[in-house]
């Protein structure tokens, strides 16, 4: 209400919506920036990686890779039955080949706690499914992002490696 | 240059003498090393030579590189060699650098054959109102067929595990006969502070030849540690370190198992026929802190136990390596976290690995249900920041070879039970009061550096994207080699006050419950986990990132990761001026330390 007083478009609130909602929950090491497909040009979103709970000051795996709690944050997903026969939004953890998909959860507008995410480097991405339990995913992605490992790049052909300082 | 043969059969006599608790002669001044000599000069004012260092194989047969190469690096006519991971260049840049510090050996060009072959570590069972004596002295040591000069409690590694009963206290009588000045610090009791062994804090350093009496009291039971507080960069990685079990009178303490085991993980920097020396003058790898390329299990490069199939083991497992965070599973084989630094787990949980940053400790209980091998590994993923990539390493520590002969007794029904700890939950219930209070104190962990070599700084300005909650391996060591703490100083500071370091002068109250809110900066020059101690008191982990930690243990040391914020409640019970600092050797040595005084009520 209030933001609609200050004549802020729905876009904008929708945006101001995310980070508030953001804001409130705990504080994370990372966030992911999700971003939109054509089909749903509204919609707005932050998948946030908590450390996952654990005895030990960190959690991970038993090869060592970490465990992250995923908190998604959307704003402006229409209802899925709009996109086509779906009924649900399902959130992904996808290895970067799309080889393999692990289904973390359901997601809607506001906040929505998914599974735990630990693979080293993956692709976050939701989908509209016509099962909300569905463990293969069908259908259309609507927002998708990159764990923050995944920027990791080679700096082999860096001038540094080529002695240049 | 080495000491005539004669002279060192005087010296090891008289180190012998000494772990005999006689009067024993002066430990000879350090002279520099044979064969390794010269580290000097600053870096980043030496010329740039712009040519790749040579890069040799290392011999299939010398496992504890596993792969690794060598970047020589020519210096005065010496080849200087420092391991680089497998596949990884050393930067051109970096070619022909040096640590701004001179090198430190121990032994300083002792014969190592003329000295007592090191021992492995005897259990002293100690009662209220016994003596010990504890001697530091030099010892040989053979890793991977080269004997060293190394050092040793009472001529062994780890050190005599000191077992005693609750609310015990002893007289330890500690004997200098290394050639650096040393202390011994009882890590994680809450013991009187005058004997906490912090030099320039709670007592002078005691000098080569010199003693010290300290009288160590066990309030609680658990699981501890001791080791010098002086150089620990150099002085716990050449084996002075051992542990102590403090026994509940409790007869339930824990559930009953077939055998218990101690076990102290290390690791050692070494070339083919040399450790990589320390810096004399201060710690270099002081980046992310000397990580070892040949790991041990109690000073051994391979641990081996016996047991029969169905057996419970608990095993009491300590971190005392300089930086290296380990990650420990036994093949496979059940395994529950019971109890941590200073207390059980309010409840016992079903873990598939151990996370073990520097001197914490985790008490663990695990079954081998089958006969055969089972492989006691440290299994991580390394991240090779030149390549951008995820590389899982697994090292094999140890083997557990289970027999076909059934257990006896057969504890399977007792393992099969995750117990609640209700006496935990009523010494913590107190305290709960204050979990949600806001911080009386912050702390933001971050670093400053100067005078770096020009390619160091260029890649780790690059270098920023992604930053991982742990760094579990050296991912740049020929960096990290040529950092010291003359241009790295790693920070504490306080939030409230803008002091850093040795300049926060925080006094609370005995008796005090104090909230601690620690930030690790993922935005620092270097970002990296920090394993935070508090010297002589005890605390509570009691939320990460805003999220309550449901299931608490009394801790005198926690892990910091990367980009984390955590709250610790400090129960402040002990009067004394106590060192806060991260347990990563060399960031200690660069700065990361600050004292909090509790004063009496």
């Amino acid at each position: 209400m209030i933001l609609e007083k200050v004549g802020l478009s729905i876009g904008r609130r929708l945006s101001v919506a995310v980070v508030v909602t953001m804001l409130a929950g705990p504080t994370g090491p990372f966030d992911i920036p999700l971003f939109a497909t054509p089909s749903v040009p509204a919609a707005r979103g932050v998948a946030r990686l908590v450390y996952a709970s654990s005895p030990f000051g960190v959690a991970v795996t038993a090869d060592g890779r970490a465990r992250y709690d995923v908190q998604v944050t959307a704003s402006g997903l229409p209802a899925p039955e709009k996109l086509g026969a779906f009924n649900s939004y399902v959130a992904w953890e996808v290895t970067p080949d799309l080889d393999k998909w692990v289904r973390l959860g359901t997601v809607m507008n506001g906040k929505s706690t998914v599974g735990q995410a630990e693979l080293n480097k993956f692709l976050f991405v939701v989908t509209a499914e016509a099962d909300s339990t569905a463990s293969k995913h069908a259908g259309p992605t609507v927002l998708h992002g990159t764990s923050p490992s995944g920027w990791l790049q080679s700096f082999l052909t860096h001038p540094l490696f080529r002695g240049v300082y | 240059m080495r000491i005539p043969i004669a002279l060192a059969a005087l010296l090891c006599a008289a180190l012998t003498a000494a772990g005999a608790q006689k009067p024993v002669a002066p430990v000879p001044k350090p002279v520099p090393p044979s064969g390794i000599t010269g580290m000097k000069g600053m870096p980043g004012m030496q010329a740039d030579t712009g040519k790749p260092a040579p890069v040799a194989k290392v011999p299939a047969d010398t496992n504890p590189m596993d792969g690794m190469q060598m970047s020589g690096m020519g210096h005065g006519g010496m080849s200087m060699p420092i391991p680089m991971p497998p596949g990884m260049p050393m930067m051109p840049g970096l070619v022909g650098l040096v640590p701004s510090v001179s090198s430190f050996l121990p032994g300083a060009g002792v014969d190592p054959m003329s000295l007592p072959a090191v021992k492995a570590s005897s259990v002293a069972r100690l009662k209220d109102g016994d003596t010990l004596d504890l001697t530091a002295m030099l010892v040989r040591r053979t890793v991977r067929g080269h004997a060293f000069v190394m050092y040793g409690f009472n001529g062994e590694v780890p050190g005599p595990l000191i077992r005693v009963p609750q609310n015990a206290t002893i007289t330890v009588r500690f004997h200098n006969r290394i050639d650096l000045p040393s202390t011994v610090h009882w890590h994680g009791l809450r013991l009187d502070n005058k004997y906490d062994g912090v030099p320039d804090i709670t007592q002078a350093e005691v000098a080569p030849g010199g003693s010290f009496v300290y009288k160590v009291h066990f309030p609680d039971a658990g699981v501890y540690w001791y080791h010098p507080h002086v150089r620990e960069d150099i002085e716990q990685p050449m084996g002075l370190f051992g542990n102590m079990l403090v026994d509940s009178p409790d007869r339930n303490y824990y559930s009953p198992v077939n055998q218990e085991q101690a076990l102290m993980f290390d690791d050692l920097l070494v070339h083919a026929d040399s450790l990589i020396p320390f810096g004399r003058e201060s710690p270099d790898f002081a980046l992310m802190g000397r990580v070892g390329n040949v790991l041990l299990v109690n000073g051994e490069t391979h641990y081996a136990l016996n047991a029969h199939a169905g057996d419970v083991v608990r095993f009491y497992l300590t971190n005392v390596a300089n930086s290296r965070t380990y990650n420990i599973s036994f093949g496979g084989a059940q395994m529950k976290v019971v109890a941590s630094d200073q207390s059980r787990f309010e409840h016992e949980a079903w873990v598939p690995s151990v996370v073990l940053a520097p001197a914490e400790r985790y008490v663990v209980e695990v079954r081998f249900d089958h006969p055969g091998s089972y492989a006691l590994v440290n299994a991580v993923q390394a991240i090779n920041h030149y390549k951008g990539e995820f590389e899982p390493e697994v090292d094999t520590l140890g083997t557990v070879t289970v027999s076909g002969s059934a257990a006896a007794p057969d504890f399977s029904r007792q393992f099969a039970t995750l117990r609640s700890n209700a006496a935990v939950s009523r010494d913590i219930a107190p305290y709960r009061k204050y979990f949600n209070k806001p911080p009386d104190k912050k702390l933001t962990l971050t670093m400053q550096s100067t005078a770096l070599p020009l390619a160091t700084v260029q890649f780790m300005s690059i270098d920023t994207a992604y930053f991982a909650p742990v760094e579990w391996v050296d991912g740049m060591p020929d960096m990290n080699w040529l950092s010291t703490a003359k241009e790295v100083r790693w920070i504490l500071r306080d939030d409230a006050t803008g002091k850093e370091n040795m300049d926060i002068d925080w006094h609370v109250r005995q008796g005090s419950v104090v909230k601690l809110r620690i930030f690790n900066d993922p935005k620092s020059f270097h970002p990296m986990q920090h394993p935070i101690h508090l010297h002589g008191q005890r605390m509570l982990v009691v939320s990460r990132d805003g999220v309550p930690n449901t299931n608490l243990v009394w801790k005198d040391t926690a892990l910091i990761p990367v980009g984390s914020t955590v709250d610790l409640l400090i129960d402040a019970s002990n009067p004394g001026a106590w060192l806060l600092h991260c347990h990563i050797a060399e960031h200690m040595g660069a700065g990361m330390m600050a004292v909090m005084h509790v004063d009496p009520r």
